[in-house]
């Protein structure tokens, strides 16, 4: 705090009489010399100040502006107007078939993914988990794909997609139909979900990975001893240690699958999908607030879905809390 | 305390507003270069260095503008809407036909008709497509620039298929498309189709009026679902379903239409002007010519699509921007842009000069422009234009019949229209 001092001794003898502002600031400055109790929480705050003004400015404020404008319909493109609408919006939604379609698509794909990710996940872990050889190999290759841009992946899976792609080849090779992955409306979901589960199922692997090998061996000796085979020690002693984490891995898991957007938008060019196929959710926020600029239907959307989410992972929470209250 | 409390809030507020200042707006000094910006798309790196050819006679003749183009390259109206709505919109860009009518009613461009002058001629353009740019008697664009569908059709194929003249009916097609369907190296698999189709509105609504059907009434509602629409559909959905001769670009593992054709996956194609310097490029060994598309219901149709330059209203150079726009509408510009072969002269005199009409490719493009349909129909269009994808599709793979498909994709589109209001 030599600085502080110096400022102060030229505010003393009256340097800074002349510029009355400056001298003000070093006041300021240096009343922190001080440690009080009451100027502790203030440094605290005036530290925190930019991150809080930021955070402020550009999380909570479009927060809550979208919540407000839930209610309004917005009119953006030249003169720009706002009219309240009211549940307008609420009723709208509630009539529209593209996010009954929306709701439904994203509902089938977080039912499909999440268990088979999660599982996927799991089985891995418990590969990686045993004493192989080249462990640390493996590891590095099966986490690969999770660092992978999820736009770089959709444009390769969709080369893999294409109608004489690697896929379809592979699967004439060994003598399964083809199909037209990226074409038929009844196939295209299916294709995002299978790329989605390729790149997601290491990232959960690693934390599954992480939970095992905090699992003291000695439990499983003692269990060996008992005679307990491999199963009893799996069912008995590995899934109930890794509850939580599996709780947090599904919850994470309906979170990131509810919100699905960005392989979609790629996969359907931003429309869809043939026939609304790939539509999501979030896809279907993106094209009313972008593509047709009606901003306050969309933030209801973003709004309800918001709420789906909230109550999914509350259900959640209540059938998990149950199960390790018995 | 309170005091320092007090001359703690002070601090932050003066410089909070010090640092917010510093950063403030230079005024642009309006004194000799002016800078203008334009935005547009391109298709191909070709297009671009034409483009840029044409920017840069402008620029040696007007020396005190520079201009910047700006390409952006995907999903290009939902950038230039963000930009608008921020204000960070270029002072001229490209408007396509198709999106024009939203962006005139919402007033977003600068009308034009203050600048024009007599000696410009703007009686020198095409009136149909010049029409398409105006809104309650104000012009808000000029076209730059047009092309219609023509009929490509693979010479080799046609000739080893015995066939030697050109199918001046959609009868007359579907035969040809079922002749040229063909199993070459006999593998079980069909190697070369005969017709390649592109399943979206852009592509069909003079089918869907041939017969009388209309695609939308005077209040912007669909209409298109009526047995006479689908008198005129009926046959791209058999052509796809029964005599399976013909195929979208995904059942054969393209992207397009033109990369189907160049690769010889079908025979026959309805494509753009925009096709010919991509097979230059592309496929330089291609045999292959145009036609006029073949009658339906005895009556001749095709599509026209058009572009025009347009003025942001919140351009601060308007008249630098309508120099600009001037000379690329002009007629030295447009020659020099359109002689690349990208797309047509909307000027007449400019068309005649290059001779397009008699060109052996380009011909059956401006023999088109007469009766064409125009892409464009009023600002619920693109709404419609999703629906009526999505459920052709469908219909298109069979899973609903086609009147019960158009029907679906109406409703649905005038019931988005009628919520939106």
């Amino acid at each position: 705090m030599h600085l502080f001092d110096f400022l102060q001794s030229l505010n003393f003898i009256g340097l800074l009489r002349v510029y009355p502002r400056l001298s003000a600031v070093i006041d300021i400055l240096t009343m922190f010399n001080n440690p009080r109790k009451d100027d502790t929480a203030l440094t605290g705050y005036i530290f925190m100040a930019p991150a809080i003004v930021i955070l402020g400015i550009f999380l909570l404020l479009p927060i809550i502006m979208a919540v407000v404008l839930a209610f309004y319909k917005v009119q953006l493109l030249g003169d720009v107007s706002l009219s309240f609408r009211g549940l307008r919006n609420l009723l709208r939604m509630m009539v529209d078939n593209r996010v009954a379609i929306a709701l439904k698509n994203t509902a089938e794909y977080v039912v499909i993914v999440v268990p088979i990710q999660t599982t996927l996940a799991l089985a891995l872990a418990l590969i990686l988990n045993s004493q192989i050889k080249a462990k640390n190999f493996f590891r590095v290759i099966l986490f690969l794909p999770t660092v992978t841009s999820s736009a770089v992946l959709t444009l390769i899976f969709m080369w893999i997609y294409n109608s004489n792609g690697l896929l379809n080849h592979f699967l004439n090779f060994i003598g399964l139909p083809t199909y037209n992955w990226l074409g038929d409306p009844n196939v295209a979901l299916n294709a995002i979900m299978i790329m989605n589960i390729w790149s997601t199922a290491p990232l959960y692997m690693v934390i599954f990975l992480a939970a095992l090998q905090d699992i003291p061996d000695s439990i499983y000796e003692a269990a060996t001893i008992d005679g307990a085979s491999w199963w009893d020690k799996f069912f008995l002693i590995t899934l109930p240690f890794l509850k939580p984490v599996t709780f947090f891995i599904v919850v994470m898991g309906i979170i990131g699958t509810f919100q699905l957007f960005d392989q979609s938008y790629i996969f359907s060019g931003g429309s869809g999908g043939p026939n609304n196929s790939t539509l999501t959710v979030v896809l279907l926020i993106y094209q009313y607030a972008f593509k047709t600029l009606d901003i306050g239907y969309a933030a209801a959307l973003a709004l309800m879905l918001a709420l789906v989410i909230m109550i999914v992972t509350l259900i959640q929470r209540y059938l998990f809390k149950e199960e390790s209250a018995t | 305390m309170h005091k320092k409390l007090l001359l703690f809030v002070a601090l932050y507020l003066v410089s909070l507003i010090t640092f917010t200042g510093c950063s403030a707006v230079k005024p642009t000094a309006e004194n000799d270069i002016v800078t203008i910006r334009l935005s547009g798309w391109t298709a191909n790196p070709n297009e671009r260095q034409q483009l840029q050819e044409v920017l840069n006679k402008f620029t040696a003749k007007h020396q005190h503008i520079k201009v910047k183009y700006e390409a952006i390259a995907d999903q290009y109206m939902d950038v230039m809407k963000t930009r608008l709505i921020g204000g960070t919109a270029a002072d001229v860009f490209y408007l396509d036909a198709f999106e024009a009518p939203a962006f005139m009613k919402y007033g977003v461009l600068e009308p034009l008709d203050s600048y024009i002058q007599p000696e410009f001629n703007l009686g020198d353009f095409s009136s149909r497509l010049l029409s398409a740019f105006q809104y309650q008697s104000h012009t808000y664009g000029l076209p730059k620039d047009f092309s219609t569908l023509a009929l490509f059709y693979n010479q080799q194929a046609l000739s080893a298929a015995g066939i030697s003249e050109l199918p001046q009916t959609w009868s007359q097609l579907r035969s040809y498309a079922k002749k040229l369907t063909i199993d070459k190296n006999k593998d079980g698999k069909i190697d070369q189709y005969g017709f390649g189709i592109s399943p979206e509105l852009a592509r069909q609504v003079f089918m869907i009026k041939a017969y009388g059907g209309e695609l939308v009434n005077a209040k912007g509602k669909a209409t298109f679902a009526s047995k006479k629409a689908v008198k005129g559909l009926q046959i791209l959905v058999d052509m796809y379903r029964q005599d399976k001769s013909t195929v979208q670009p995904s059942d054969v593992g393209t992207t397009s239409g033109i990369e189907m054709f160049g690769q010889g996956k079908v025979a026959m194609v309805i494509e753009g002007a925009w096709a010919i310097p991509y097979f230059q490029d592309t496929f330089p060994q291609l045999q292959y010519s145009t036609t006029e598309l073949p009658k339906i219901n005895n009556k001749k149709g095709t599509m026209a699509f058009t572009v025009a330059y347009v003025m942001n209203k919140q351009s601060q150079h308007k008249q630098a921007a309508w120099e600009l726009i001037k000379y690329l509408t002009g007629k030295e510009g447009m020659k020099s842009w359109t002689k690349g072969g990208f797309a047509l002269p909307t000027r007449e005199s400019v068309a005649a000069e290059l001779g397009y009409d008699n060109h052996p490719l380009y011909a059956p493009f401006i023999a088109g422009a007469d009766y064409a349909t125009i892409w464009q129909a009023g600002e619920t269009l693109p709404t419609i234009l999703t629906n009526f994808n999505n459920q052709f599709i469908s219909a298109l793979l069979g899973e609903q019949p086609l009147l019960n498909a158009l029907e679906i994709a109406q409703a649905t589109a005038n019931k988005e229209i009628a919520l939106a209001e």
